[in-house]
């Protein structure tokens, strides 16, 4: 990790990458309790970093319209040069936050930004709530991830608690990557940890892998020390 | 003394002006691009009229329940689709996403029947099936969800989420955007062919989603995000060229899905429309093209297509698309537009 760090305190996502980017986040949250220097520069880099803001009136209210978002307030974009999206957002907080990063205006405004995408039904689909002519569907790893930023940070609210009232119920694909993040969130809440362990077990395939996906094994591995 | 130029002077200086200033404003009109892209973008375009036309073959199919392997023997055959004897065939359907009530992804009955056709009649050596979702990142759910994972167990077809798999770099050709080399995902680069099998739609950022806009799916979200927007920052039409520029594999085909087409707010929340067809080719521009005309969209007033037309990397008029198989008068369906704003 240490040397794929790039110089300007960023991660891309592997050695050929030549791009810092949202793996940052990553690398930040890994390494904040084993060598906090690494971490630091990488932090600094996350709040150097931020999606596309849009300030002209007369677009704001467009994107209003078409969005149904705020388009003044942002969070983190998957690479420079994006707008901000749910995932790194929620990501970057919860890797400031182990950077003992909590009070910068990047934090505030971040959270600010997620509790503006939320889903008036409950959840987080992975940008804006709505699209066009339809509002769009909660996804897992949004909500789970966002909860968890919101939580880190102290902020319960109205929309966490409808979110958490989403991730709780039952009607969802029974996928490794659904059970994993609702496991992962359960964790952090105190939620009994008996079904999803069994639902991943089961899921589990003989190479000990979830889904043959290296991502959601991690994730995995960090809910339920499977 | 007063010195009179003579009419044929005059002639002369006029047209050096004239061209001086022609030449000035093609220059500060291809600034921001450079006048060598410019330049080569156009006489590639030039040079493309002059080439042959392109097949592309419709066929009439009602219902998912047709005997659609036969339908697409003939409409392969028809559209003169490439030698695939012992390649390696990544098939690329739509995916992505599943919303009840609306058909926004590839039927699996048009994969399966691909998927059967290359195996027994093609000849392939091997077949993948592979997508990189834009929007949610669990295949798994939207493979259990559309109907595929039980499909690719009764076809034994491996799946790969190109969103996570290994990664290459390649170099872009083209020159339509600021990016010079693109992250793909390796299964695609690998592989011998690709075959996009889209669904066919219309689409509120493009106006039509098909063949080409299908490719999106084939840069990986490990590297450019959920929903890929890293790629529409570019300008999603000089990103999409781009793509079809700077495709590694060196045989494709396009199998687009038309049974059931979704009309109006495109990619996701259109509403179903019989239309009835399925159609194919090898030069996805003029696949396109085609799949505008058959719901009663003119091809150049798509900026998607009209770009990429101009740019040589494919055909768009009619005199260029040489139609085979049913007639395209017989399966036009008029689709609600995408909403515009």
């Amino acid at each position: 990790m240490k040397t794929l760090q790039r110089a300007d305190g960023g991660w891309g996502i592997a050695s050929m990458d030549a791009e810092s980017g949202w793996m940052t986040a990553w690398a930040v949250w890994a390494l904040a309790d084993r060598d906090m220097a690494a971490a630091q520069r990488g932090a600094e880099w996350l709040l150097a970093t931020a999606g596309l803001r849009v300030t002209d009136a007369t677009q704001v209210e467009g994107v209003k319209k078409v969005l149904r978002i705020d388009a003044t307030i942002t969070g983190w974009p998957w690479q420079p040069g994006d707008a901000a999206w749910i995932f790194p957002s929620a990501l970057a907080l919860l890797a400031l936050h182990a950077a003992q990063i909590r009070q910068h205006p990047r934090v505030q405004e971040g959270i600010q930004y997620l509790l503006d995408r939320a889903i008036p039904e409950g959840g987080w689909n992975i940008g804006n709530p709505f699209m066009v002519t339809g509002h769009l569907p909660p996804t897992v790893e949004s909500t789970a991830l966002a909860l968890l930023a919101l939580r880190a940070f102290g902020v319960e609210n109205e929309i966490t608690q409808r979110a958490a009232r989403w991730l709780a119920q039952e009607n969802f694909t029974p996928t490794a990557h659904e059970w994993t993040w609702r496991a992962l969130y359960g964790q952090k809440v105190g939620a009994p940890r008996e079904r999803a362990r069994g639902a991943l077990q089961t899921l589990q395939r003989a190479d000990g892998s979830l889904d043959g996906n290296v991502f959601t094994t991690a994730l995995g591995v960090m809910a339920l020390d499977l | 003394m007063t010195r009179k130029i003579s009419r044929r002077a005059a002639l002369r200086l006029g047209l050096g002006a004239g061209i001086l200033a022609g030449g000035a404003i093609v220059y500060r009109e291809t600034q921001a691009v450079g006048f060598d892209k410019w330049a080569r973008w156009a006489l590639r375009g030039q040079a493309t009229r002059f080439s042959a036309a392109s097949r592309v073959a419709l066929a009439a199919a009602d219902s998912y329940d047709a005997e659609l392997v036969t339908a697409v023997d003939a409409l392969w055959r028809a559209a003169e689709g490439p030698n695939l004897q012992n390649a390696r065939v990544v098939v690329k359907p739509n995916l992505v996403d599943y919303i009840p009530g609306r058909p926004c992804f590839t039927a699996p009955q048009v994969t399966e029947a691909l998927i059967r056709f290359l195996r027994d009649t093609a000849r392939v050596k091997k077949i993948i099936v592979a997508e990189g979702m834009t929007f949610r990142r669990d295949p798994h759910a939207i493979l259990i969800e559309t109907g595929y994972r039980e499909m690719l167990e009764r076809q034994r077809v491996e799946f790969v989420d190109l969103n996570y798999d290994d990664l290459v770099k390649i170099p872009l050709r083209g020159g339509y955007t600021k990016m010079d080399a693109l992250f793909m995902a390796r299964t695609v680069t690998e592989a011998d062919a690709l075959i996009s099998v889209p669904k066919l739609k219309t689409h509120h950022w493009t106006q039509i989603s098909a063949s080409i806009k299908n490719l999106f799916g084939i840069v990986p979200g490990i590297k450019y995000g959920f929903p890929k927007n890293t790629l529409h920052m570019q300008g999603i039409n000089a990103f999409l060229a781009e793509l079809l520029d700077s495709l590694p594999t060196p045989r494709r085909f396009a199998l687009v899905d038309g049974i059931v087409g979704l009309q109006g707010d495109g990619p996701l929340f259109g509403a179903p429309v019989a239309s009835g067809v399925l159609l194919g080719g090898q030069d996805f521009l003029a696949v396109d093209a085609t799949a505008a005309r058959l719901m009663g969209l003119e091809p150049q007033a798509l900026e998607i297509l009209t770009f990429m037309a101009w740019a040589g990397l494919g055909h768009l008029d009619e005199n260029k698309i040489a139609l085979r198989g049913a007639a395209l008068s017989e399966l036009r369906r008029t689709f609600e537009p995408a909403p515009q704003f």
